[in-house]
């Protein structure tokens, strides 16, 4: 009935996977919404970062704009317009306001085109040019003022061109801007070291280079562009994006604050997280595997504890059945063993009115009636035996002296002993306390185990009985010198039917009846053998007084 | 064995042949037997009759043993009542015992023992109509009991 290994390696695995979901995977669950939750604040912290930078910066590019402008505006409002068609005057004008070497060059041009004066490097590439067609110089004398996109000029460096006209439209005053000065802004803006900040036109070409180095604008800024006026940011897998208009919606700040740049400040923080899920999640499936073998293995010795006790029981029940198989023959036949009595005694009681002269065989019938009722007195006492009971009741109370009642039983066998040449030693303790106990019950368990130790002792064989007090028990042993009890027999020694006797020399139930007798009393009955060769049978009984009982439940 | 006195005894046993063989050999030691099949019958007769002594079988149909046993001695209390157990376990004998009969006997049983405890259930009886006689007499007299 025991199940296979398999099985029980399957149940391990059973409970270890139960383990992994209920304890494990909601370990991997939070650590994962940590994870998340940790990069999505960090965005939105981000997200603020890049818009108070972009706000910020695209003021100060717009008034780093403005004041160009305003410059400019200034002169062509202060000074009177023919100041500007002098050559001197503008040469002049333009050694006063570039301060900063920001200035490349300095022009003046008619309404009609014409150039007025001009100062700076270009002097041969302009000389007798017309502007009337030039679409800034009429977008400048439209709107007033003009900021062109930059360009690559003088030197190789970054240009572009500042126009305004002055309140009456006479004349157009133009300035070259170097924009190296703007560059060096943006490198403000840059956030981390993989974020980029730049100016781009409003047709998505760079004004300043990308910080990153990148040549084309990404689809993402291309879409911030063509949002226009919105202020919102475009967040992507990677960057956070965010535009400000500057000059009026020609050009465009954008920044773009890169996410990881950002995240790489809880590189710490997911180190340690990650550390502890780690050691969690190790010490998670250590645990796990460890209970799931250890209730595994709980689990087989369980059942293997109940299998045995299932046999166990199956053995007990069927010891019972057999038991009161028996007890149920028993009753059965002490109805035709009291017929078979009354029969019986009913002739014994008519012969002796019989003239034994006339009756040839008196003799021989009164012979046989007393041999019949004689084995019926014993078939008699064999069935009450095994009912568990004598003559009377189930346990009578007298005081009993142990060593009378032994010497009693011993002289029920020294005839027989004496005809084997048996020896019988008693060895009793004198002034053995005497017991409130069933003395006929008792006797019928000495008269058995001595008439087991007689058999077992043989021809010549020594037989002692002796009687002690230990602690509140009164102890007495039947020991003989015979071949003692083989180990296989010891247990099954006081089941009902068992005998290691020929068939017609023992029923089996005598120590099966002592045995239970002597618990009956509140004692016990064990069986052992020797050191010095032979069997002994120990009956302890508890020392009850008068008014005790010493029955067992 | 010493002198018997001689009385009346009621066998109710529903085994027709020990009933029978009982009452006959009780009727040839020379006392008064008679024979009920069953506990209905037997209290009837019990309380029809005279009897000093109920031989009374615990397992029977029709009327259990202890409840024939419990009406006969209601019905009459000094008629004296031996159980006989052949069937029933010891306990029976016992609860008998508390419920008032004299005795219990268990089969199989030799007549002679049979006979003595019947003898023994009558000498209990005949002291106690002894004792409610001389009871009687004394309160007629109006002497101290």
């Amino acid at each position: 009935m025991e199940r296979m290994s398999n099985y029980y390696t399957s149940v391990t695995r059973r409970l270890l996977l139960a383990f992994f979901c209920l304890c494990l995977v909601p370990l991997l669950a939070v650590g994962w919404i940590t994870r998340n939750s940790l990069r999505d604040i960090n965005i939105i912290r981000l997200q603020d970062q890049a818009t108070a930078t972009v706000t910020a910066q695209a003021k100060v590019l717009s008034q780093v704009l403005k004041d160009h402008i305003n410059r400019l505006t200034m002169l062509v409002n202060f000074l009177p317009p023919s100041f500007f068609e002098q050559q001197g005057n503008t040469e002049k004008l333009f050694l006063a306001i570039d301060n900063r070497d920001d200035i490349v060059d300095l022009q003046s041009i008619a309404a009609n085109g014409r150039q007025y004066a001009y100062v700076g490097p270009y002097r041969t590439q302009v000389e007798g040019k017309s502007y009337a067609e030039a679409p800034w110089f009429q977008e400048t004398l439209l709107n007033g003022v003009h900021i062109s996109n930059v360009f690559t000029g003088y030197r190789g460096t970054p240009h572009f061109v500042v126009a305004v006209t002055n309140p009456l439209k006479n004349y157009v005053l133009r300035a070259t801007v170097n924009s190296a000065s703007f560059n060096a802004l943006l490198l403000a803006a840059q956030i981390s070291p993989n974020s980029d900040a730049f100016i781009v036109s409003r047709e998505g070409d760079f004004q300043t280079p990308s910080l990153r180095g990148d040549t084309t604008l990404s689809a993402t800024a291309r879409t911030l562009i063509g949002a226009g006026g919105s202020e919102a940011p475009i967040i992507t897998d990677d960057a956070v994006y965010i535009a400000r208009p500057l000059a009026g919606g020609r050009w465009f700040f954008i920044i773009k604050a890169d996410v990881a740049d950002s995240m790489s400040v809880y590189i710490p923080l997911h180190r340690q997280i990650f550390i502890v899920f780690t050691i969690l999640f190790i010490l998670a499936l250590a645990a796990a595997l460890a209970v799931s073998i250890m209730l595994a293995r709980h689990i087989r010795h369980a059942d293997q504890e109940y299998a045995a006790n299932s046999m166990q029981f199956a053995q007990m029940e069927k010891m019972a059945t057999i038991g009161r198989l028996a007890a149920g023959v028993a009753h059965e036949i002490n109805n035709p063993l009291q017929l078979i009595s009354s029969q019986a005694s009913w002739i014994a009681e008519l012969l002796p009115e019989e003239d034994p002269a006339k009756v040839k065989n008196l003799g021989e019938y009164t012979d046989s009636v007393e041999k019949i009722r004689y084995h019926v007195k014993r078939a008699g006492m064999i069935t009450h035996r095994l009912l568990g009971y004598s003559k009377k009741m189930a346990a009578q109370q007298e005081e009993v002296q142990l060593n009378e009642l032994l010497n009693e039983t011993i002289s029920f066998v020294e005839k027989e002993a004496e005809s084997h040449d048996i020896t019988i030693r008693r060895n009793f303790v004198p002034d053995l306390p005497p017991t409130m106990t069933d003395g006929p019950q008792l006797q019928q368990v000495f008269l058995n185990l001595l008439n087991n130790a007689l058999d077992a002792a043989g021809e010549k064989g020594e037989v002692e009985i002796s009687t002690a007090v230990s602690g509140s028990n009164l102890v007495i042993c039947f020991a003989d010198n015979g071949a003692g009890i083989a180990r296989e027999n010891l247990k099954r020694l006081f089941d009902p039917f068992f005998t290691t006797k020929s068939p017609n020399k023992g029923t089996g139930l005598g120590l099966y009846i002592s045995y239970d007798i002597t618990r009956k009393l509140g004692g016990s009955l064990e069986a052992g053998n020797r050191e010095s060769g032979g069997a002994i049978f120990t009956v302890r009984l508890p020392i009850a007084r008068l008014g005790e009982e010493a029955l067992s439940r | 064995m010493t002198e018997m006195k001689k009385f009346n005894v009621l066998v109710v046993d529903d085994e027709k042949e020990f009933r029978e063989m009982t009452i006959k050999q009780l009727l040839h030691r020379g006392m008064d037997a008679e024979g009920a099949e069953n506990g209905l019958i037997g209290l009837e007769m019990v309380e029809k009759g005279n009897f000093d002594v109920v031989l009374l079988d615990v397992k029977m149909p029709e009327m259990d043993g202890i409840e024939a046993l419990r009406k006969i001695r209601q019905a009459k209390p000094l008629v004296e009542v031996v159980l006989l157990t052949g069937h029933a376990s010891v306990n029976s004998g016992i609860e008998g015992m508390k419920l008032g009969a004299f005795d219990y006997l268990m089969k199989p049983m030799e007549f002679d023992e049979l006979l003595d405890k019947l003898s023994d259930a009558f000498e209990k009886r005949r002291i106690q109509l002894e004792k409610i006689e001389t009871a009687q007499i004394k309160k007629h007299m109006s002497l101290p009991s």
